[in-house]
């Protein structure tokens, strides 16, 4: 058999018989069988926490906050319920989009 | 099912320990891990499945070391590898002296084609390395370069791999009577 021979010969062969292999219970017994770890989420909570001290320390001694809340005041209350309203809907479209479900 | 949805899970699993995260990685990848397993251990059905096992597991305690340079599929076939020829070498002792008594006993527990029986002969005339190279390229669609990733070595050596066995596949395939 030639090389080129070979090649197809090995190509067809095994896209033939590359069948999925069905889990029965597969998934299940690894999962049994993992080892428990410690809980590593309090790392994040207290990442986002310590980010969140320090935001508005530094928002606060800067003044950023103080003029970004004056600010907040100038603007209609019907542009910021606009604006809070949007999140849902712009986060509904990009998950939708993501997903690939319904675009 | 994308590598976005990969990566997400890691980050899941990595971050908040989400074991759920882990079940559809495990349950997306069982299949083809499980599939090359049984090619390369020539369809030994619960071996197959026990090194499969001991791979999700060791990617589930060691998936803090997977950086995203490469595919997850590719690291966790990387796993599949190590596993595999870490057995290799356990078993390596008495192998020899009951290889033909496992063989008749799996070849009658299965069900084999012809096709199939002259595949897995053929596949024992390679060198391991050679085989694991045939089966990743042809049987798992991966490429030269994520050979070279999951195999550890260079791309030459790769394609090396892949020339001799296919030459080696050719002569045995000839004799059997494919081809003419």
């Amino acid at each position: 058999m030639e090389n080129k021979e070979t090649d197809k010969w090995l190509n067809d062969y095994f896209s033939i018989n590359k069948k999925d292999i069905q889990d029965n219970g597969f998934t299940r017994r690894v999962m049994q069988k993992l080892p428990e770890q410690p809980d590593r989420s309090w790392i994040v909570w207290l990442c986002a926490c310590i980010g969140i001290v320090l935001s508005l320390i530094l928002g606060f001694s800067t003044g950023t906050l103080q003029s970004a809340l004056m600010q907040l005041q100038k603007i209609p209350v019907y542009y910021l319920l606009g604006a809070v309203f949007c999140f849902p809907l712009v986060g509904s479209i990009g998950w939708y989009w993501t997903s690939n479900k319904y675009i | 099912m994308s590598n976005t949805d990969d990566i997400r899970w890691v980050t899941q699993l990595t971050l908040f320990g989400d074991k759920n995260a882990f079940d559809k990685l495990t349950r997306k990848y069982q299949s083809p891990i499980r599939r090359f397993f049984m090619n390369l251990t020539m369809g030994d059905v619960p071996l197959s499945d026990d090194l499969a096992q001991e791979t999700f597991i060791k990617c589930y305690l060691n998936i803090t070391a997977f950086k995203g340079i490469s595919g997850f599929s590719t690291w966790l076939y990387r796993i599949a590898y190590n596993v595999f020829y870490d057995s290799v070498r356990a078993r390596k002792y008495y192998e020899d002296i009951v290889e033909k008594e496992i063989d008749n006993f799996y070849q009658t527990q299965n069900e084999f084609s012809a096709e199939k029986m002259d595949i897995y002969n053929a596949l024992k005339e390679l060198r391991k390395e050679e085989q694991t190279a045939i089966l990743l390229f042809y049987m798992e669609d991966r490429t030269q370069n994520e050979i070279a990733k999951i195999m550890n070595c260079p791309l030459g050596t790769v394609k090396t791999y892949l020339l001799k066995g296919k030459e080696k596949l050719s002569i045995y395939l000839t004799q059997a009577g494919y081809g003419k």
